[in-house]
């Protein structure tokens, strides 16, 4: 038996939303391919806009599963959704060029598994469930696939694993210092599952509103955009990373400025230094 | 944890069709990655179902009460059950791993594979055993509570009468003895099954990615390390997920009644398993295209 | 020889400063109100208990630190792999993700606040600003000390993993274990203490938490006060064991014979069970039944 708990009052439809970010999320991943086009990694910071694409997208996803009670807490949400988006990406870094979408339709098949699992056999029977684990590999997978595009300017699987170290002056490659060889992409899978939990897990209340809700998301994956660049330091070139840098903390500084205009909206009342207020009846 | 998450979802009733489709659908599974990669391929892909099928059994030993049980309101562990699992799992892959890289190259296969997957258990388990201590520890001396459980009468193992220890207005508190010995059970379980994940991809990705990348062997070794522990981390959460859903969050331990749905876990377990290990096993192969 | 006593001595440190970070975790997710307890923090105001307690429900804790003690690690990393100097590295690696867990303090609490507007719950602009850079700042020492051990495993006991990936094994086993050990004395011990002592609370008091501390309202700062005695020492030292054994048992047999590692390790969580069945005994006997029925009050 699963009640749903709340429905989805007014704001922008669900299906608007997945429309939305599939398109810029691949179309933004596909930008930071001009780095192969134009020789440079200045274009990296696409890879971002691509996290952030899709983890507003994936946000309202979480939102959408967790208003059925699931049984257990929202984070393993973006848990689930991030362990089998890993997979998926890395498999997908092999096809070069056709890497974003392979990753997504891989996501897609992995993600409808495991949600057909978890209705049937562990029989959840929860209506929204096959979609939105299926929405949530493919938002896990390409979020780590832009996380990869903005630290290493690149989606192939050679350029993931090689990197270069220079030492007394010679530039050597080594398989050491890379996305995966360094293990960053155990970073980026965190940056991603809790940025994409928490703004539901935030805002979840009577009084939850979308438009707060998908603001907060924009800005914890403009957060974890400015560590993310401050990482890409050591793999890609100091002006790209810096590029990307800046436009990480202005949209930062943008949506955090936002967030906390719209919860000052959405808030009771807004008190500094004032003791408990009273309520009728006590 | 959340405020949202209270309700349980999942009934108890087993659909034998639908786990019949998924013992099907696991064999297909494995029947494809015989055609693309007999041999290594394939014992990496059964020796990473079997992990995932541990890992999915053995976190229903963890006994985790979630919210309530940070109010004394209910036995078992005060947090996620999914998180400790793989708070145990991951400190037993840590061990296992470290096994992995001191035994002599020269050793038989077979008992590597034997002593780094103990190595991982004991680690998962040294983990639980200390953790569920400190638990009793803090519920006793800190909280003057004696722990009893509130699924049945008397302990399974101590046959200690459980009704009368339960204070008023709750379902039980702290971790009894059997519950105790489930979380040691279901962190050794744990610790193994990632560490057999881990150990099958990292032989796997030692022997496959030199060639594929037309590098040398010693090369390889950080880009195999780091993902066969990335893939062995996915893995453990997605199956450790599954197993939270099945038991809709909170559990005693072996003598709760959830604990009867551990078979829907199994086959669950092994589905999704065998379809990740599958996508982790062809990465290393030429591709079709 | 002389690898091994190496070997111990980097263990008793690295055994030390996980003893410090579970200590600092606990504190941290107290003052926070994170973890489980936050489910009554979040319940009070809608049952008409209105409060100044800091809510920041970021994430279970496991996942938070695995977050935090990853990004550390990743940023400590980045850095050494610019040619910075590991100490530095580690240093700026750990402020910089705690820059990221002091906003996502703040976003949490602005936002689950505002979603309780309903039910007359105000932002406390003050709460946020004080209890926020207290929690940062245990953060920090949290984070730090794990990232650091970190490094002492990776780069002086040669395991096999890259810095980022041990960060978020520790960090996600910090959050275990620090939950585990220090939810119920923050979640029962303090939030209720109005509630009878030596006995679970009843279901039915739960949202009426303390409000009010021995002069005017209580803040989580007191919380942190309160549970950095018995909650965090306990989970720093459930932390620091199982770090040290883990690593001593390792250091010290894996090289004489590998099964001699997994014997010992045997032979400890024997110990513990001895241990745990001696506390659980004593606490029945001492305690005693309780067999008059005890009125739930609310």
């Amino acid at each position: 038996m699963s009640v749903k708990v709340e429905v989805i009052e007014g704001g922008v439809p669900h299906n608007t939303i997945l429309i939305a970010g599939v398109v810029s999320t691949l179309v933004c991943i596909y930008l930071t391919y001009l780095n192969v086009v134009t020789q440079t990694e200045m274009f990296s910071f696409f890879g971002g806009l691509a996290v952030v694409a899709a983890l507003v997208w994936g946000s309202h996803t979480i939102k959408v599963l967790c208003s059925y009670g699931i049984g257990t807490g929202v984070p393993s949400a973006g848990m689930i959704a991030f362990g089998s988006g890993v997979i998926a990406m890395l498999y997908a870094t092999r096809f070069g060029m056709l890497a974003p979408v392979v990753a997504l339709i891989l996501a897609a098949i992995i993600g409808l598994v495991l949600g057909w699992v978890s209705n049937n056999i562990l029989n959840m029977k929860i209506p929204a469930m096959v979609q939105a684990l299926t929405e949530m590999a493919v938002v896990g997978a390409l979020t780590l696939m832009g996380f990869a595009a903005l630290i290493t300017g690149t989606f192939g699987f050679e350029g993931l694993t090689t990197g270069t170290v220079t030492m007394f002056g010679m530039t050597l490659l080594t398989h050491q210092n890379s996305f995966i060889g360094g293990c960053l992409i155990a970073v980026a899978f965190l940056l991603g599952a809790i940025a994409i939990q928490h703004p539901f897990n935030a805002c979840l209340g009577p009084g939850w509103t979308q438009d707060r809700m998908l603001m907060l998301t924009a800005e914890c994956a403009f957060l974890s955009m400015i560590v993310a660049a401050i990482m890409s330091f050591a793999l890609i070139s100091a002006g790209s990373a810096i590029i990307s840098l800046v436009i990480a903390i202005i949209g930062w500084v943008y949506t955090y400025k936002e967030y906390m205009a719209l919860s000052k909206r959405d808030a009771h009342s807004w008190l500094d230094s004032k003791p408990i207020p009273d309520v009728e009846g006590q | 944890m959340s405020a949202v998450a209270a309700k349980p979802a999942a009934g108890s009733a087993m659909n034998p069709g639908a786990m019949a489709v998924g013992i099907i659908l696991t064999l297909i599974l494995v029947g494809i990655c015989y055609v693309m990669s007999p041999g290594v391929g394939l014992m990496a892909l059964i020796g990473v179902i079997i992990g995932g099928i541990l890992i999915g059994f053995g976190t229903h030993f963890v006994p985790v009460g979630g919210a309530p049980a940070a109010m004394g309101q209910a036995p078992g562990i005060a947090t996620g059950v999914a998180m400790l699992a793989t708070g145990a799992g991951v400190a037993g892959l840590f061990g296992g791993a470290w096994a992995a890289e001191t035994l002599p190259a020269t050793m038989d296969p077979m008992m590597q594979l034997i002593i780094v997957v103990c190595a991982g258990a004991v680690g998962g388990g040294l983990m639980m055993a200390i953790t569920c201590m400190m638990v009793n520890f803090l519920y006793v001396f800190g909280m003057g509570i004696p722990p009893a459980s509130g699924k049945v009468a008397n302990d399974p193992i101590t046959g200690d009468s459980q009704a009368e220890y339960k204070s008023q207005g709750t379902e039980g508190h702290g971790l009894p003895f059997v519950s105790f010995v489930g979380g040691v059970i279901g962190g050794t379980l744990g610790g193994a099954g990632g560490t057999l994940i881990y150990f099958e991809l990292l032989v796997l990705y030692e022997n496959a990615l030199p060639g594929l990348m037309n590098v040398t062997a010693a090369q390889v070794m950080p880009i195999a390390v780091s993902a066969a522990g990335m893939f062995a981390v996915g893995l453990f959460l997605v199956n450790a997920v599954l197993t939270a859903y099945n038991i809709t969050g909170t559990i005693e331990g072996p003598h709760d009644p959830k604990f009867k749905r551990w078979p829907r876990s199994i086959v669950a377990s092994a589905v999704a398993s065998a379809l990740c290990g599958l996508v982790a096993v062809l990465i290393v192969m030429p591709l079709p295209i | 020889m002389e690898h091994i006593v190496f070997g111990i001595g980097i263990t008793a440190l690295a055994g030390a400063l996980a003893t410090v970070a579970g200590s600092a975790e606990d504190t941290e997710s107290n003052i926070g109100s994170q973890g489980d307890p936050n489910s009554q923090v979040q319940l009070a105001p809608q049952m008409g208990f209105l409060h100044r307690i800091f809510n920041k429900a970021v994430a279970g804790e496991p996942p938070a630190y695995g977050l935090w003690c990853c990004l550390g690690a990743g940023l400590a990393w980045a850095f050494m792999a610019m040619q910075i100097n590991p100490v530095l590295a580690i240093v700026l690696g750990a402020v910089l993700a705690t820059f990221v867990q002091g906003v996502y303090a703040t976003t949490a609490y602005v936002g689950r606040t505002a979603s309780l507007a309903k039910f007359g719950q105000p932002v406390f602009v003050d709460i946020l600003k004080s209890m926020t850079t207290v929690t940062m700042a245990h953060a920090f020492i949290a984070i730090f000390c794990t990232v650091t051990l970190c490094h002492l495993i990776n780069t002086a006991l040669g395991h096999p993993f890259p810095l980022p990936l041990l960060g978020l094994i520790w960090g996600i086993a910090l959050g275990a274990a620090g939950s585990a050990t220090g939810n119920p004395y923050y979640g029962k011990e303090r939030q209720y203490q109005n509630q009878k002592f030596g006995a679970g609370v009843p279901i039915s008091a739960s949202g009426n938490i303390v409000r009010y501390a021995e002069a005017g309202e209580r803040n989580s700062i007191d919380n942190g006060w309160f549970t950095a005695k018995i909650g965090g020492s306990a989970s720093g030292i459930c932390f620091g064991m199982i770090v040290f054994l883990e690593l001593w048992r390792t250091v010290v047999f894996e090289a004489i014979n590998p099964w001699y590692a997994i014997i010992v390790g045997v032979l400890m969580i024997l110990i513990f069970t001895v241990i745990d069945r001696y506390i659980e005994v004593w606490g029945r006997k001492t305690y005693g039944p309780y067999t008059a029925p005890k009125e739930a009050e609310a």
